[in-house]
């Protein structure tokens, strides 16, 4: 069992981290070029109401008190109201309406990492030095060779120029309005049982899952392979397969469990890198997430919106890796100490 | 489409805070369709590159913000689709003696909301954006508050519910364009004072409400407003869809999922072209697109020789050409051909590297020099290529010895950095608010100071200059002109001071004149009566859909 005081540690943690994230993007935010107050303002704005949004902002206090403010602010999680990108809406909301579309997105593309990664690696592993062997490992290489920036395209040109057949962007078909109950467009539409709703959302999600999919499996596939191949050399599974049992039991009773910790490391480490691949994938097929909110925040000078986007996506990586450690020591309680 | 709750729940709730007047209006309007109708399901949708930031016509600059917030609210003066002049709107006539402004409202005109519209409702939308002495003084209303209305206004007064009287701070003929610009719309005083969030609600006299702000996905949604006074619309929906990219949004086009697109880059007119059921749309722009000589930083650029020989060097016919497709055509004075204000005798500097040489030879620097060229990156109408425009930049300059460094920057960036006078020469272009040729001449050459005796610019640190003139070029022959052009009512008069103003710009050259921009859209072939608008607009509720 997992021990309270392992998790509380480990939860702990997350304030230093989260310190030296908020600092650090305060910090470069600060340094880099751009006046958010001319970028509000916009290039019809006289130099006295330059001023003025500067001074309504508090942009022109010592950068001191603009960096304690901003620390005082995200520890009461008042991340303030956004300056561009949804003028005047509290950057908390548009978080809230964000975050479930990469969230959404990114547990997609896990699942399609997992789903094909796994029995991959295992195949691959178990199949060792064979055809199969050969092209899954080819196949693994090409998925983690292929930025998502040039595989999206790729799949747009193929499946919605060439073919015709998927939309390029988007989540969802125009026609389709649905309430966002939970945010995630394929629960929402189900939940309002709205089938065409659905299989539209399914055809626009399909791309951008594959392209976010691809990219994990590789990895997966890899680790699988390798972990699994440490495994089946080992004792035990030798002791298992002299008592009898066949090579399937053997397989899936002893070496999955003990050949999935390593797994379970990258599925973590993938977890992040697909957060920040949202990035990427969103801006490349239109999708709202808070990928190209980050985007279109730093492009407009929106300090509160970086801010917070920036907190979240670390947050959430952070969280992440506790989860990994937590089922890592679950699988192997030698691990907590 | 698709009903859903939040769309019910906004509409039941608009409806129920009106008053038994709204119902039994709104019971007219079921019976009677007062004027909104719709065209038998069909819907228009429109493509742009980015989404609306806000609903509120008051705090923002963005010209995306105003093609959805231009089909809900309706402003007392409106543009003529497609041309530059003035028609009437929630005023249906004024007059302009002097400093006095008179204006007789529409008594037919309500909110979506079934309230009447009445002088009270533009006293409040007036003082929202600018009196900070009102109790609903909106603090992050945009600069356009002080540049369209409070820089010009002393007071505004309501004589009964159908009369304006407005008192000017000076003798200002722009005014009644300004009137026409997407932030001066009226908005309901029961909102301003009540509790509509205008950032993300919406409660206008204008062809179309509000039905779904979708921020998730880029959309909002519009229906007819059943209480429009004028004609139309002629569609059910009217739905704006983000696609943020080039090249997706013209092949949602082109494959039918987008019925009218604009922001299109010369290689997806080309495209669109080439398909069937689609075609191209222009218009006359009321743009331009220009370099810009820092004066008070480049003392060169300070001797006017300096300056024609370098737009001598410039070949602006090949820019506009070969580099923006054609989809422009070269300019030679501040303001723009669609304007009154522009003064048809005059051409483009002619590309002669040879002139330009003699040029220079005849000043200190013969021998050339050197200077940055700041730009942004990514392409805007009036210069849909920046980097290749500076590239051809530095290239015909180094023909007459003149070295370019290219400075990319992006655009808030740009804007920071040439705010504060930091450019040697800066890539630049304007869109007018008001289509009024004071909008360029005042607006972009002005110093909106003293010049200072015997020269010819001012320096960039001093206080009240206006910094949208990038090139802090001060002649007082030229300001003298601009400013009796603002005071001047008839504009047979106003054409002629600023044919002279354009001679004095063309020949002192304080900017090299590269493009005026066309207006492009792509458009299905089962649209009608859309008309590609410069300014004001889009006017898409007099558009049919098959």
């Amino acid at each position: 069992m997992i021990s309270k005081r392992f998790v509380a540690k480990r939860l702990l943690l997350l304030g230093p981290v989260l310190f030296g994230v908020a600092t650090v993007v305060f910090g470069i935010l600060h340094l880099s070029p751009g006046d958010p107050a001319i970028a509000i303002a916009g290039d019809r704005a006289s130099q006295e109401f330059i001023d003025q949004v500067r001074r309504d902002l508090g942009l022109d206090d010592p950068l001191w008190q603009q960096y304690l403010r901003f620390l005082r602010d995200t520890a009461t999680l008042e991340f303030g109201q956004s300056y561009q990108v949804r003028r005047g809406t509290d950057v908390s909301a548009i978080l809230a309406d964000r975050l479930p579309i990469t969230i959404e997105l990114a547990i997609l593309g896990q699942i399609a990492g997992l789903l094909f990664g796994l029995p991959l690696g295992i195949l691959s592993a178990v199949k060792k030095d064979t055809l199969t062997d050969h092209f899954s490992r080819i196949g693994a290489l090409t998925g983690i060779s292929i930025p998502i920036y040039w595989s999206g395209p790729l799949l747009i040109l193929l499946f919605a120029q060439i073919l015709g057949v998927l939309p390029t962007s988007g989540r969802i078909g125009s026609s389709h309005f649905i309430d966002s109950r939970t945010g995630f467009i394929l629960v929402d539409t189900l939940l309002a049982g709205d089938m065409a709703a659905f299989q539209s959302a399914v055809r626009h999600l399909f791309m951008p899952v594959v392209v976010l999919g691809v990219y994990s499996m590789a990895f997966i596939s890899r680790m699988m392979r390798s972990s699994m191949l440490e495994v089946v050399r080992q004792d035990y599974m030798r002791t298992a397969r002299a008592k009898g049992q066949g090579a399937k039991t053997t397989i899936m009773k002893h070496g999955l469990r003990n050949a999935f910790i390593p797994v379970i490391t990258i599925i973590g480490i993938q977890f992040g890198s697909m957060l920040g691949g949202t990035v990427l994938t969103e801006t490349v097929f239109e999708i709202n997430g808070i990928g190209t909110l980050l985007v279109s925040a730093i492009n407009q000078s929106d300090y509160p919106v970086v801010q917070a986007t920036v907190l979240v996506f670390a947050f959430m990586y952070t969280l992440v890796n506790l989860f990994v450690d937590i089922t890592y020591s679950i699988l192997d309680p030698r691990i907590e100490q | 489409m698709n009903d859903n709750d939040s769309t019910v729940s906004r509409r039941s709730f608009l409806k129920s805070a009106g008053s038994a007047t709204v119902v039994a209006t709104a019971a007219g309007s079921v019976s009677g369709c007062l004027g909104g109708g719709g065209g038998g399901g069909s819907t228009l949708r429109y493509g742009r590159s980015s989404h609306s930031d806000t609903l509120d016509p008051q705090n923002t600059t963005s010209g995306e913000v105003a093609k959805v917030t231009n089909q809900i609210y309706d402003g007392l003066i409106d543009f003529q689709p497609g041309e530059a002049t003035i028609t009437e709107s929630l005023a249906t006539d004024w007059s302009m003696d002097g400093e006095e402004v008179t204006l007789q409202l529409r008594e037919d005109a309500q909110f979506d909301d079934g309230t009447d519209f009445t002088a009270d409702d533009f006293v409040a939308t007036y003082r929202r954006f600018v009196d900070d002495e009102y109790e609903y003084h909106f603090e992050e209303a945009s600069a356009y508050g002080p540049f369209t209305l409070g820089n010009w206004i002393d007071s505004v007064s309501a004589d009964g519910d159908y009369t304006l009287n407005v008192t000017l701070t000076q003798p200002y003929a722009p005014f009644l364009r300004n009137l026409a610009m997407f932030a001066a719309v009226v908005l309901p005083q029961d909102g301003i004072e009540g509790d509509l969030d205008f950032n993300s609600d919406a409660n206008g006299t204008g062809p179309f409400q509000l039905e779904e702000l979708d921020d998730s996905n880029g959309r909002i949604l519009l229906t007819p407003n059943d209480n429009y006074w004028g004609d139309g619309p002629n569609v059910d929906e009217l739905l704006f869809i983000e696609r943020g990219q080039n090249s997706t949004r013209t092949q949602a086009l082109v494959e039918g999922e987008l019925e009218i697109i604009d922001n299109l880059a010369p290689t997806n007119i080309e495209s669109v072209e080439e398909e069937d059921g689609v075609a191209i749309e222009s218009g006359q722009g009321i743009n331009i697109g220009y370099m810009s000589f820092n004066m008070s930083r480049v003392e060169a650029f300070r001797d006017a020789r300096v300056r024609q020989a370098i737009s001598h060097a410039i070949d602006t016919e090949s820019i506009v050409n070969e580099v923006y497709s054609g989809i422009a055509e070269q300019a030679d004075q501040p303001c723009p051909p669609a304007l009154f204000g522009h003064n048809d005798d005059l051409s483009p500097y002619a590309y002669d590297p040879e002139e330009a040489q003699s040029l220079l030879d005849e000043t200190e620097y013969s021998d050339g020099f050197s200077f940055e060229l700041t730009t942004f990156q990514n392409a805007r109408g009036y210069n849909p290529a920046p980097l290749p425009t500076a590239e051809t930049i530095r290239t015909n300059l180094e023909e007459i010895g003149i070295e370019v460094t290219i400075d990319e920057r992006q655009f808030s960036d740009y804007l920071t950095y040439t705010s504060e006078g930091r450019h040697d020469a800066s890539l630049a272009g304007w869109y007018t608010d008001n289509a009024d040729p004071d909008n360029f001449y005042y607006v972009l050459l002005h110093p909106q100071v003293d010049s200072p005796d015997g020269q010819d610019w001012v320096d960039w640190g001093t206080e009240g200059f206006n910094t949208s003139n990038r090139s802090a070029w001060a002649n007082q022959e030229y300001m003298d002109l601009v400013e009796e052009a603002q005071r001047t009512a008839d504009e047979d008069e106003r054409a002629s001071i600023y044919a002279e103003a354009a001679q004095i710009a063309h020949d002192e050259a304080p900017w090299v004149y590269i493009d005026y921009a066309d207006e492009i859209r792509g458009v299905r072939n089962n649209v009608s009566n859309y008309t590609v608008s410069a300014i004001g607009g889009p006017h898409l509720h007099l558009v049919d859909v098959e």
